[in-house]
């Protein structure tokens, strides 16, 4: 006779530790359960509303400022460091996790425009309206830890005063040299009074500038005359300038894409480019109902945050049309800068009313620590989500969100302005001899040129 | 620096000699090349040759200006194609444009000095007058660049003089030859200083002829070689732009550059996005890790941690570490003794164990009851005695029982004695909402129960039957079922025994009633009989019996609406055919509490009710047991009651005996849907089931048995058209379908409701009656018909008459399909696909799921990313695969934003 028995050894069922799981052995044959896809997809929509109820972006504010925020920097080397520049010539560090000022730079006498941090977060780089660039000693972390609740006050490294007034400054990645933006383009040594090289192509001022991270020796800049240049220091030249309809605010490279950057545009749009081919825009990122004042990619590269006149903030794809988020306060005026963490898990976001706003990236991230088991099922309840984020029940509860009313009627106007104006465009060529007019896709039609 | 000098001389020198010709001016040109000369006797630093090869030199000079034939030109920098199709000297010499540009970015070459240098140490003049015809040579050279142009120029301009002047056009070109003779040279005509015709003319010297003498000499190979490349470089030189347009092309070359370097991260960006997913802050240490790096900050805190501490760090014990191992085993000596001793405690205390194991083994195996009582009386009295010993414990115990006595004081869930209770019953239960005789019956449950837990305590010791039934409680169904059956038998037998008295007075006295009686009488032996052969059928076979119950159950369940009241139904039954079998029940109630007296005159008096209906009731049952025709009967009865339908359509499940159902329902239906019977039944059941809960039980058991013999009956007397109806029952498939079809139709598109006035509604007049319904109504009424006409035309199915297509959309089932194939994916099959394997860990084995699962952007928080470094990816190379995704991955998950990019 023959008897089948299960044989289960014990080494293998015995836990090596008390807490440890039992090991559990099922049987995968998808003939015993034939309701796996109506399972999952219930779960995709539960962790659709679980991620709608547990959506607590808004982390906290941080105030002292008397005036608004004109720009902001974050500390390469160090996490919790962010620095931000004010309309009345203040600047201070923040500690974000406690939310409070560890260290003031008074000294200059207008606006601070521009601010950024070197890389290894020494030395704090700003510039102003009062015509000087003046460098910082950044304080290390053990102040910023330090319950001290004193004010701190730094001094200038050094003043270097200019002939114009600065709009942007931008440091080299890894580098010695920063770059301001002013009535023209000057590259800056910590070391030299004066620019050591000086770019001016175009009379118009320039308003913003950034390194490529990737590509150290390139940069980009916009100006008031809507250009968007390249420069390649290397050459010690400009490279390219292209021209849009609107001028642009703001530029962020992709910190994992050397090649593509982004402009937030004054059309309330922000447009990607790939900085070899400038006759078109690689993707428009369309939401804002206003002007997009600031951009800033995330250290992942997979996403941008931008901030807007309309008093939003918005965090796009990449590679997204549309904004995959949007974060607004009832209190939160206009913004004038945001910033991306560097861990790319927070949000930073400066705006008119002199606060500093901290979001988390993802709006219903479980901060704190995560046990694996805990994370297991957050990231399966992410893929079964992002598997059926298709179909229409999951896709509505996803995308759903609550605006202010003045962004949604905004929102509803220019659609309808845009709706408008395509049937206009459809009609018109309906209308007229075939292949007299050329409908231009929207990447192309916002550029007017590119000059060599 | 030398090397620098001397091209500044020779720089200098050309574009003097330059000017010399241009100028044409012989004065001048002497002094420029006496000048010179000095220059470069002065500067000259290049090595000199060898004495042998000088005169070799001097030989093929004088052989050169012999064969004059021979073209002299001695620019290095000469090419060889430009230099044939070299245009006169005269013309090209005339044009001053290019001049001082060009000869600014000459550069002269080395080789060029070695042959002054040999030239020069022979003779002043000869030197001076190579040099010039290097200088020469030179000139001629650059001019040969722009020759073309200047040619066509010339043309030009001469045939716009002659336009002007009229005059012929040998006018003008006398003018330009006139120009060129002008020219004389400062020496005397020799072979050493050839002619100007000899130079300009075909007798050219070129680099060539200098070398050939020297062929076979030291270093010839290594000349030759660089003259050679020389003539390869050589380049024609442009004149300068416009200062925009050389920043523009600057830039454009800047642009250029950068695209290229920029392009190197093409490969690198593609791999990142085509990447299932990407990993951050891999690689950054977080601190501590291993259990030695915690454990080596530990420092000892308590008595204990530094007791231990100081017996771990121990001089000796540290020593013995750091020395030797052998040394630690000293340490670690026992003596024999000590060691005995501890092995005899240990073995000692081993056994106790064991014998106290085996002792609880045995003890727990003992079954007697009557061992457990004892033990339990024991272990009472114990606590007892102990009571009395410890006051303390005494109390603890009289506090727990007044406790328990006041939590049942204050629930007093299962008595009727409360207040409420009591004003609830003396309203009259049938008076109350459904909810408080819910609570009543409930209450009265519990209470049974108490009280039935109370007898089997009582008896325990003397009534066997009733621990047995307590035990049945726990035994196995069958056994319940077997002694149920056993009940119901002997209440039939009883029933079968029983003679009923028939009243000698009253209104059942009258004949017609003894009539009725009779029949009634014996209807119920039959049904008894019949029961009863049941029942010792349903003895036979044990699996049937645990069927039944859950038969009965299952029947219980339909119409839910119905089901209180078929239940009731039913007892109902039972009652009429046993009405003193309650009677008998009251009776042999052991329990003389007085709610339950209350209880029993409440089913006593609905027991008079129960009589009463009993024989309209039971007429009809004879006759839906006996005539089959009255099915049909009864079903009318129960189309015109929309109560029963919902019975007639569940039991038509049940296929056997619904007729019968049916029939029973109907009946029921027609003498009493009175609920006011129902409830106080339902009460009455509770109560039994307090009393003897398996009477009830066999109750219902009878019934269903009952109700199961009913086919038997029917199957006797099948109507002839029954018949044909069975044995062609497969024929009427079109007019099923057709059947079919037409709900269907009526399903997806309704018939719109027939208009109705609202009773009282318009009828205020006489007139207004008349009228009937307002025309708007019928207008609405028409319009809806006709809707619905147009839409069943315009059906696809419409002139199919064998199809059926619904037009029904499941809106169950849109909730799970798209309606546009979403973006990243190109064809059907493919999304399908991407969703046809389920992920979650239910479904797929734990080392897959981590891979499925993996979302595309894998980060620490609070870990900082830094941007792209470079590294060099081999383009066809496949992205090589993370260290923890060994296994399988998901296939579409990044595809959709890579491509997107991509296709922009």
């Amino acid at each position: 006779m023959k008897v089948k028995v299960i044989s289960r050894s014990t080494d293998e069922f015995t836990r090596e530790r008390s807490q440890d799981l039992q090991r559990v052995f099922r049987n995968f044959d998808p003939t015993l359960r034939t309701q796996e896809k109506a399972v999952e997809y219930v779960r995709a929509l539960n962790a659709a509303k679980l991620d709608k109820i547990f959506a607590r972006p808004f982390i906290g504010a941080m105030d002292g400022h008397r005036d608004s925020i004109k720009c902001m920097a974050k500390n390469p080397s160090y996490l919790k460091g962010i620095f931000s520049g004010s309309d009345d010539g203040d600047i201070r560090l923040w500690d974000i996790a406690s939310r409070r000022t560890v260290c003031q730079f008074p000294g200059h006498q207008g606006a601070v425009q521009g601010l950024t941090v070197s890389t290894d977060g020494s030395i704090l780089v700003s510039c102003g309206s009062d015509c000087t660039v003046r460098l910082w000693n950044v304080p290390g972390a053990t102040l910023a830890d330090s319950d001290n609740l004193s004010d701190n006050s730094a001094k200038a490294l050094a003043v270097y005063v200019w002939k114009n007034a600065f709009r942007a400054v931008d440091h080299q990645w890894d580098g010695d040299l920063f770059a301001t933006a002013g009535a023209q383009v000057d590259i800056w040594n910590h070391n030299r009074s004066q620019p050591v090289n000086t770019f001016d192509w175009g009379t118009d001022t320039t308003i913003s500038v950034r390194f490529n991270p990737g590509e150290p020796n390139i940069l980009a800049t916009s100006a008031n005359d809507r250009s968007i240049t390249l420069y390649d220091l290397r050459m010690s030249s400009p490279a390219r300038k292209v021209i849009m309809r609107t001028k642009a605010n703001s530029i962020a490279w992709n910190p994992m894409e050397p090649l593509n950057f982004t402009v937030a545009n004054e059309d309330c749009n922000c447009y990607s480019y790939d900085a070899r081919k400038l006759d078109e825009a690689k993707c428009v990122h369309k939401d804002h109902v206003s002007a997009v004042m600031d951009i800033d990619f995330s250290p992942t590269g997979r996403e941008f945050v931008t901030g807007s006149y309309d008093r939003t903030v918005r965090i796009f794809q990449y590679n997204g049309g549309h904004s995959r988020e949007i974060y607004h306060t009832k209190r939160m005026q206009r913004v004038f800068c945001v910033k991306y963490s560097s861990d790319a898990s927070y949000v930073i976001s400066g705006s008119d009313d002199t606060n500093l706003r901290l979001w988390k990236a993802k709006a219903s991230e479980q901060l704190g620590v995560v046990l694996p088991r805990e994370r297991k099922k957050h990231e399966y309840l992410e893929a079964v989500k992002n598997r059926y984020k298709h179909l229409p029940e999951v896709k509505r509860i996803v995308r759903h969100r609550h605006l202010p009313k003045p962004i949604y009627k905004a929102a509803n106007l220019r659609r309808t302005m845009i709706e408008a104006e395509r049937r206009k465009e459809q009609r018109r060529k309906a209308h007229s001899a075939p292949g007299s007019v050329v409908t231009e896709s929207i990447r192309k039609r916002r550029i007017i040129k590119e000059v060599e | 620096m030398a090397e620098k000098k001397r091209k500044e001389r020779a720089g200098g020198g050309e574009s003097r000699t330059n000017k010399k010709f241009k100028k044409h001016s012989n004065s001048k040109g002497l002094t420029k090349k006496s000048k010179d000369k000095s220059n470069m006797r002065r500067k000259r630093t290049g090595p000199r040759l060898p004495s042998a090869l000088r005169t070799e030199l001097d030989r093929l000079n004088a052989r050169i200006s012999a064969n004059s034939d021979d073209e002299i030109n001695s620019d290095v920098e000469k090419d060889v194609y430009e230099y044939e199709e070299e245009v006169p000297q005269e013309e090209s010499r005339k044009n001053r444009r290019f001049d001082p540009v060009e000869n600014y970015e000459y550069e002269l070459p080395e080789d060029f000095e070695d042959e002054n240098v040999s030239s020069d140490d022979d003779d002043d003049d000869n030197d001076d007058d190579f040099d010039v015809g290097g200088n020469e040579g030179n000139l001629i050279e650059d001019l040969d660049d722009s020759d073309g142009v200047e040619e066509e120029d010339d043309g030009r301009h001469l045939r716009m003089l002659q336009g002007i002047t009229g005059m012929s056009n040998d006018a003008f070109e006398g003018k330009k030859k006139k120009n060129n003779v002008v020219i004389s040279e400062a020496h005397p005509e020799s072979e050493y200083n050839p002619t100007r015709d000899v130079l300009e003319g075909d007798g050219h010297i070129t680099v060539q002829d200098l070398l050939e003498p020297i062929q076979g000499k030291p270093g010839y190979s290594k000349l030759r070689k660089r003259v050679q490349y020389m003539d390869r470089k050589s380049t024609s030189i442009q004149a300068p732009l416009p200062k925009a347009d050389r920043e523009k092309l600057e830039r454009m070359a800047v642009y250029e550059h950068s695209k290229k370097d920029i392009t190197k991260w093409e490969h690198l960006v593609k791999r990142n996005r085509e990447a299932p997913t990407i990993f951050f802050g891999e690689d950054v240490d977080l601190g501590f890790s291993t259990v030695g790096a915690i454990a080596s900050e530990f420092e000892p805190r308590t008595e204990f941690e530094k007791k231990i501490a100081s017996l771990v760090y121990d001089d000796k014990v540290i020593e013995a570490h750091k020395a030797d191992g052998s040394k630690l085993l000293e340490l670690n000596k026992i003596s024999a003794e000590d060691y005995m001793k501890h092995r005899n405690h240990i073995a000692k205390m081993r056994s106790l164990l064991f014998h106290h194991e085996m002792k609880r083994k045995r003890v727990k195996k003992i079954k007697s009851k009557t061992y457990h009582r004892l033990k339990n009386k024991d272990k009472l009295k114990a606590a007892s005695a102990e009571m009395l010993m410890d006051p303390e414990a005494a109390k603890e115990q009289a506090r727990k029982q007044e406790f328990k006595r006041a939590e049942e004081r204050m629930t007093l869930k299962h008595k009727n004695k409360s207040k409420w209770a009591r004003r609830i019953l003396e309203r009259g239960l049938n008076a109350q909402d459904e909810g408080t005789r819910a609570a009543m019956a409930e209450q009265l449950h519990h209470h049974a129960l108490l009280t039935r837990k109370i007898n089997t305590v009582k008896d325990s010791s003397s009534s066997s039957s009733d621990s047995s039934s307590d035990e049945d409680d726990e035994g196995s169904d069958q056994d319940r079922a077997s002694e149920l059956l056993e009940k119901a038998k002997e209440k039939t037998l009883k029933v079968l025994e029983d003679d009923e008295e028939v009243p000698n007075s009253g209104v059942l006295s009258l004949p017609f009633m003894v009539r009725g009686m009779k029949k009634r009488k014996e209807e119920a032996i039959e049904e008894a009989k019949l029961a009863l052969q049941e029942y010792e059928q349903l003895e036979g076979t044990v699996g049937a019996v645990n069927l039944k119950p859950a038969t009965a159950s299952g029947r219980r369940v339909f119409g839910m609406a119905n089901n209180e009241a078929s239940e009731s139904n039913n007892k109902i039954k039972t009652d009429n055919k046993k009405m003193k079998m309650d009677n008998y029940y009251g009776n042999s109630d052991s329990e003389d509490d007085l709610e339950a007296k209350e209880n029993l005159n409440i089913t006593g008096g609905r027991k008079n009710d129960v009589e009463k209906d009993a024989g309209p009731n039971c007429v009809h049952k004879e006759a839906a047991d006996v005539r089959q025709d009255s099915v049909f009967k009864n079903f009318d009865d129960i189309v015109r009651d929309p109560g029963p339908k919902t019975t007639y359509e569940v039991a038509i499940f049940t296929s056997d005996s619904w007729r019968k159902m049916k029939s029973e329902n109907g009946v029921d239906a027609n003498v009493k849907k009175s609920q006011e019977i129902k409830e106080p039944i339902v009460q009455n059941q509770d109560l039994k089931e307090g009393e003897e809960e398996s009477d009830s039980d066999s109750e219902e058991q009878m019934v269903d048995g009952i109700l199961s013999t009913g086919p038997k009956d029917s199957y006797e007397l099948p109507s002839q058209s029954e018949l044909i109806r069975h044995a062609f029952a497969g024929d009427d498939v079109e007019e099923e379908f057709e059947k079919d079809k037409q709900e269907i139709l009526n399903d997806e598109n309704p018939e719109p409701d027939k208009p109705v006035l609202l009773p009282g509604w318009g009828q205020w007049t006489h007139i207004q009656h008349k009228k009937g319904l307002p025309s708007w109504m019928l207008k609405e009424h028409d319009d809806a018909k006709r809707k619905r006409e147009e839409t069943l035309k315009k059906r696809k199915d419409a002139h199919l008459k064998h199809v059926i297509i619904s037009e029904k959309l499941d809106k169950k089932a849109e909730k799970l399909q798209t309606k546009t194939l979403p973006y990243p994916f190109t064809s059907k099959e493919l999304f399908e696909q991407s969703v046809r394997m389920p992920i979650g860990s239910e479904f797929n084995p734990e080392t897959a799921i981590r891979a499925l699962n993996r979302p595309d952007v894998v980060k620490k928080p609070g870990v900082i990313i830094k941007p792209i470094k470079f590294e060099e990816v081999h383009q066809h190379e496949k992205p090589e695969d993370h260290k923890r995704s060994g296994q399988k991955r998901k296939p579409n998950r990044s595809k959709g934003a890579v491509g997107k990019m991509k296709k922009q």
